[in-house]
């Protein structure tokens, strides 16, 4: 009889968030910029695919990196660009890298008690010119740097980059000094190191890699004659050209 | 808190070409406080075998004295110098033997081995690394073995700077920059390093020159 | 007069039969009563200059304001209900300061003008059952000067909501004479203290009272400065050189 059944407090709950792995990264140079992420889109110890991107370009000149919740990561992205368009109907002109910048901060602390499970990565050229990237965490606290890694696989790429990019516990030669800024050809080579080295250490990370360069207007481009899997995806005529490479990651 | 977590520290291994290196932090620390920036966690075993202990600060002491006692026994029993493929099994099964309320120690075994030849004496020397879990799983590397704190940073560091065939003064290189280089991004280890660099004929022991924050 | 227009110059959301809504039209009309107000533009910056009537000499003459910041590259003149004005350059105040929050830039002198005219036409606004919050047009029409990326620019706004951009504008009761008075001297390669002179000038043919540092104001918007209100050490530098 239902009336002389026990009843139990019980307790009920959802939780909106997951983690869906994979890493992204991205490096500046004096007149470029490079955004890449791989496309692996896990969920625990599963694949759920192996190709989502989470590298978009949002301008001319800005591409966007979004690694953590694959969902709020999409959703992100899709309300970015919408507020991109909406600048461009009331300012007549594409949003400069910065503003974007701090675009993106804006939107993310408007989400502080609620936030967007994403780490964002900002790439691209900023109006004077030059090669920039801006970081943020999931709440919009943002810095601008030569270079960062999020996502899954950061804490093994990082320190390979301080040591390859800001070339950290590392001693010029006498009577010389470290470059600030690296060639293309050096920097495209530390992407690829990187996402092999992440994919033979970390299981959310690997099947395909995909890299986004960002050329100033002027920029020579060189070092990416001969690359495999280069596409341009911007139409000749552009200011800042953009590419994209694509290419294959472990898949085990 | 993670029991491995508490007083921090990291050790790596790399195999070179026809040489090991195994390197260390110094920090010794309560949590976020740092205690002490001169805690080596590698000991002699051999001439040419080392081992490294990052993990509790109490079990690497216990250990260390309680392997020194064993290589003893093994030597005065045994009449000979134990090998780095012993002293791997010797490490795992002192682990294992507290399987239900273990040491927290990751080893790491550094050392060359001795080929076997004709003469008896051995002329070449192999080089032998190893690493195991807290309660002795080894894991025998071809490569290079991490562990402690920042065992996913050397993870991440080595495989992109390591190469096969290092002769020992860019086997140094490769495993100071890395060991460097992932401490800087640990809060748990760092202050300092020293790395073992075990050659045929020597060893040859640097301490490094390092951030101390 | 009011038989012609006895039914539709009362409402302000009502069209005439003409299609015309004379409560906005009256609005612009207003405008004429006010003081006279001049922007000239030139390559280096924009000038703004006003003429301050003061009507008894017990009047403290720097308590008028008529020429007000929105953000330091934004300068704003008026001329009309001066009073309607605050809130408009409040709205565009408040507007700029947004801009800069959100975007890390400063806001372009146009979007700033925008932002002021899709006040102008709220008066319509109210649904059923509910208070409107504006009863009637502005009263006011204003001179926005400012510089951004795309150089120094002039916009006039005026009751309907409607902006334009002017190389050189005047507005309010000596407009007329001022605006044909422009389009005569204004040219090209002006220079800031030439546009100072012209606008002093202008506003000397159309006022009242003998021209001193007391009774206008000059401001100006340059790339170097941004905005700023001439004081009356250097405002009477420039009479000296008219």
């Amino acid at each position: 009889m239902p009336g002389e059944m026990a009843h139990h407090p019980q307790q009920r709950q959802f939780n909106p968030y997951s983690e869906n792995g994979g890493t992204i990264l991205a490096i500046a140079g004096r007149d470029f910029a490079v955004i890449a992420g791989d496309t692996r889109q896990t969920e625990g110890y599963s694949i759920q695919t192996r190709y989502a991107p989470k590298v978009f370009t949002l301008t001319d000149k800005a591409v966007l990196a979004v690694n953590g919740f694959a969902a709020d990561g999409n959703m992100f992205v899709k309300k970015v660009k919408q507020r991109l368009e909406w600048y461009r109907h009331a300012h007549a002109k594409d949003m400069p890298l910065r503003a974007i910048a701090r675009l993106i901060q804006t939107m993310l602390y408007a989400q502080r008690f609620f936030p967007y499970y994403v780490y964002n990565i900002l790439g691209g050229i900023e109006d004077d010119g030059t090669g920039a990237v801006y970081s943020f965490d999931p709440v919009g606290s943002y810095e601008r740097e030569a270079c960062r890694a999020a996502g899954a696989a950061s804490s093994l790429v990082q320190p390979f980059l301080d040591n390859q990019i800001y070339f950290k516990n590392q001693k010029a030669a006498p009577g010389s000094a470290h470059p600030t800024h690296l060639p293309l050809s050096t920097v495209i080579a530390l992407v690829t190191d990187s996402f092999t080295s992440a994919t033979e250490r970390h299981i959310e990370v690997g099947d395909g890699l995909e890299m986004y360069i960002v050329l100033a207007s002027g920029s020579s481009g060189q070092g990416l004659e001969g690359v495999k899997g280069l596409r341009e995806l911007s139409t000749k005529g552009e200011a800042e050209r953009v590419f994209v490479i694509r290419r294959d990651l472990k898949k085990d | 808190m993670s029991i491995m977590e508490i007083n921090g520290g990291s050790v790596i291994a790399m195999v070179g070409k026809e040489c090991v290196a195994i390197a260390c932090d110094l920090r010794l620390g309560n949590q976020a406080l740092t205690i002490a920036t001169n805690f080596e966690k590698i000991f002699p075993v051999t001439d040419r075998l080392y081992l490294g202990l990052p993990g509790l600060a109490t079990d690497v002491a216990t250990l260390r004295e309680r392997f020194r006692f064993r290589v003893n026994m093994y030597t005065i029993k045994e009449e000979r110098e134990i090998t780095p493929e012993t002293f791997a099994r010797l490490v795992s099964s002192t682990l294992y033997e507290k399987r239900f309320g273990p040491y927290f120690v990751e080893p790491v075994i550094a050392g060359l081995s001795p080929v076997p030849s004709a003469s008896g004496k051995p002329e070449k020397w192999e080089p032998f690394i190893a690493a195991t879990d807290l309660i002795g799983c080894l894991n025998f590397a071809k490569d290079f073995v991490v562990a402690g704190t920042s065992s996913d940073k050397l993870f991440g560091v080595a495989e992109g700077l390591w190469e096969p065939d290092l002769e020992w003064e860019d086997l140094f290189e490769t495993i100071s920059q890395t060991l460097m280089n992932a401490v800087d991004r640990d809060a748990f280890s760092g202050w300092g390093g020293i790395v073992h660099i075990i050659t045929p004929d020597k060893v040859i022991t640097r301490t490094l020159k390092a951030r101390m924050d | 007069m009011f038989l012609t227009r006895s039914e539709y110059d009362r409402g302000v959301n009502t069209f005439s039969p003409e299609g015309r809504l004379f409560q906005v039209e009256y609005a612009i009309e207003a405008i004429k009563l006010g003081s006279t107000t001049v922007g000239v533009r030139t390559p280096h910056g924009v000038v703004l200059g006003v003429e301050k009537r003061v009507q008894s000499p017990l009047l403290e003459s720097s308590s008028i304001e008529k020429i007000m910041e929105i953000d330091t590259h934004l300068g704003c003149a008026m001329s009309g209900l001066t009073a309607d004005a605050r809130t408009m350059i409040d709205h565009a105040r408040v507007t700029a300061q947004n801009h800069t929050f959100t975007y890390d830039e400063p806001i372009k002198v146009e979007s700033a003008t925008q932002a002021v005219c899709d006040l102008a036409l709220r008066f319509g606004e109210s649904v059923h059952d509910e208070d409107a919050m504006m009863s009637r047009p502005f009263g006011v029409a204003l001179l926005i000067a400012g510089i951004d990326e795309v150089g120094p620019q002039l916009f006039h706004t005026d009751p309907s909501g409607t902006f334009t951009r002017y190389d050189a504008k005047a507005i309010g009761s000596g407009s007329e004479a001022a605006q044909s008075e422009l389009q005569d001297k204004w040219h090209k390669q002006m220079t800031l203290v030439e546009a100072q002179i012209l606008t002093l000038r202008i506003l000397k043919q159309v006022m009242e009272e003998k021209l001193d540092q007391h009774n206008v104001q000059l401001a100006q918007v340059t790339k170097e400065k941004g905005f700023e209100i001439l004081d009356e050490k250097s405002l009477k530098e420039v009479i000296e050189q008219m």
